[in-house]
């Protein structure tokens, strides 16, 4: 508890305790300002494996500290993002990225929702032209199969169509 | 899903809504089954396997807390139970009677080797008083950095690994052991249940 609670006040304190850290491991690693910022970049993306959703940067136990110790020195052999990355997640598994790389079972997770709406949306498109299309062949009050005859209804929609030359339809 | 029934006919309309009614009360049941292996399969996972499970077991040397150095290449051909543990840590403590009787059936050549490696440790000597009150007769490995527990995926302990004798991590088991769970790694390993 106490570490997710420090977690969280690290969140809200900024980032000054972290770039004061990465001073200090710097020292002994001395990578460039842009290595620097690829480290910071790949550990926010890497989940502290012992907090609640907090990346390792912005945790301060042991192990947090060491997993970014251990980034600085992977980015300092200049190893890939994708290298380091898989590095953890053949480890501590795709839990330890925040941010899973967008591919096979990840992939149907974002594209589920994406295809869910292409198919509402082809199904919405059918059902409003199926209608237009039926209107516009029959603009009479002649009730769908589905719903029962409403007297009553046929004449309100009866006397409030605009006005046309009468058709055979127009008995109801 | 995506295609709609031709427009309804009078003659198929009595035909056609049906499979559509029925379509909604399948998807919805489909959905909560999904939900349901989901919300099932992690509990069911969560105290054994993992990624390492099937690969080969990251190497390490380290040094013993009482100075010897100890290389998982040279255990190569015995099979091996890697337990990450502290003596900060309750589960850990609970175990301890366990592996004390594994300890004992630890036997050179082609026999089990047993290898403890601390993690977080911050007290040494706390260490050496656990090993000597549970009788642990196996070496006890310090890894500073937790360079070892890192590649090894560790996050808490206990956290116990069973390798076999091609170097192959063959069962990991989170939290303190329980004579059965130990005996599932034991078996998956070759070596006689406890």
């Amino acid at each position: 508890m106490r570490r997710v609670l420090l977690g969280g006040a690290w969140a809200v304190g900024g980032r000054l305790l972290p770039s004061a850290l990465c001073l200090l491991l710097s020292a002994s690693l001395a990578l460039t300002p842009a290595q620097e910022a690829r480290a910071e970049h790949l550990g926010r993306n890497l989940r502290c494996p012992i907090c609640t959703g907090v990346p390792i940067t912005e945790s301060t136990n042991d192990i947090s500290r060491e997993m970014l110790r251990e980034v600085r020195e992977q980015v300092a052999a200049g190893r890939s993002d994708r290298q380091i990355y898989d590095y953890f997640a053949a480890r501590y598994g795709n839990f330890v990225l925040l941010d899973p790389p967008k591919e096979g079972a990840g992939m149907l997770l974002w594209g589920a929702p994406l295809a869910a709406l292409v198919a509402g949306g082809a199904v919405l498109w059918g059902f409003l032209g199926r209608r237009r299309a039926a209107v516009a062949a029959n603009p009479a009050a002649v009730p769908t199969p589905d719903e029962p005859f409403d007297t009553y209804l046929a004449e309100v929609q009866r006397q409030t169509r605009p006005k046309r030359p009468q058709r055979e339809g127009d008995q109801a | 899903m995506t295609e709609l029934p031709s427009p309804p006919k009078p003659s198929a309309s009595a035909s056609a809504p049906l499979w559509r009614r029925l379509l909604p009360p399948l998807l919805a049941a489909a959905l909560v089954a999904v939900l349901g292996i989901a919300l099932l399969n992690p509990a069911h996972n969560a105290t054994d396997g993992g990624p390492l499970v099937g690969k080969p077991a990251p190497e390490f040397t380290l040094t013993s807390l009482d100075g010897t150095r100890v290389s998982l290449a040279s255990l190569r051909g015995r099979p091996v139970v890697l337990n990450f543990w502290a003596s900060w840590c309750g589960p850990c403590r609970e175990e301890a009677p366990l592996f004390r009787e594994l300890s004992t059936r630890q036997s050179a050549g082609q026999g089990l080797a047993v290898i403890g490696i601390l993690f977080q440790e911050t007290n040494e000597q706390n260490a050496r008083d656990f090993i000597r009150e549970y009788a642990l007769a196996y070496p006890s490995l310090r890894d500073p950095g937790i360079q070892t527990g890192i590649n090894y995926g560790v996050s808490g302990i206990p956290e116990t690994f069973f390798i076999d004798r091609e170097g192959v991590i063959r069962h990991v088991d989170r939290g303190g052991l329980t004579r059965e769970r130990l005996n599932v790694g034991l078996k998956k390993i070759g070596v006689p249940e406890l």
